[in-house]
């Protein structure tokens, strides 16, 4: 039975499957394998702490089968298996009000045109707050010649 | 995925509305507490700046 709570995790060459349900704490993965599985760190498996071979012995040990592995080039050529989604956290996009200046947006967003089409942007980017800029929505550096202040 | 990107939206002739995950900053370096969803002003005549107060509309802002 899939799980919301199920994770897959992978370092290219074996996928190390997660199954919470399945869990009784029996703590062996932990206590053989700290730089893989390590329960205080989000994502709690980290696949580049070992090398393959020592993570497979140590998900072998699992008694409960909360933890599986194959090997990658068995499961794609399995077309039931459907790749989980990373683990993912939140990510902010900064926005930083520059003195005297423009928006400092710096992450992963989307800027979107009144007209509803999308702007080609950088990770880091700068939007005008002045009002005088020739390069809409974008700074220009015209808020020196301006003297904007705010 | 593209909704758990932070969204910022021209408002033609008016302020930049922003949602989605972001942290706003000040100009002096603290962050700024804030709604889910905010209008920064791009015009540069706003009283409440970084926020739009509807300045733009009475400075005929274009762009």
């Amino acid at each position: 039975m899939m799980d919301s709570n199920d994770r897959d995790y992978t370092n290219g060459e074996i996928t190390v499957f997660w199954r919470p349900a399945k869990c009784i704490h029996a703590t062996t993965c932990y206590k053989e394998l700290i730089d893989v599985f390590n329960p205080r760190k989000r994502p709690w498996v980290n696949m580049e702490g070992a090398p393959t071979k020592r993570i497979i012995e140590v998900v072998e040990k699992c008694p409960t089968q909360a933890l599986y592995w194959r090997y990658n080039k068995d499961l794609s050529a399995d077309p039931a298996y459907q790749p989980k989604p990373k683990e993912e956290t939140e990510t902010f996009t900064e926005i930083k009000v520059m003195k005297d200046g423009p928006l400092l947006l710096k992450g992963s967003f989307r800027v979107l045109n009144p007209d509803g089409s999308e702007l080609k942007t950088m990770r880091l980017t700068s939007l005008c707050r002045c009002g005088s800029s020739r390069n809409m929505p974008f700074c220009d550096g015209n808020h020196r010649i301006t003297g904007f202040s705010g | 995925m593209e909704k758990d990107k932070a969204l910022f939206e021209i408002v033609e002739n008016g302020p930049l509305k922003v949602t989605g995950p972001f942290k706003l900053t000040g100009s002096d370096g603290k962050s700024i507490e804030t709604d889910k969803e905010i209008f920064l002003c791009r015009c540069g005549h706003s009283s409440a700046k970084p926020f739009c107060d509807g300045s733009h509309r009475t400075k005929g802002f274009a762009g």
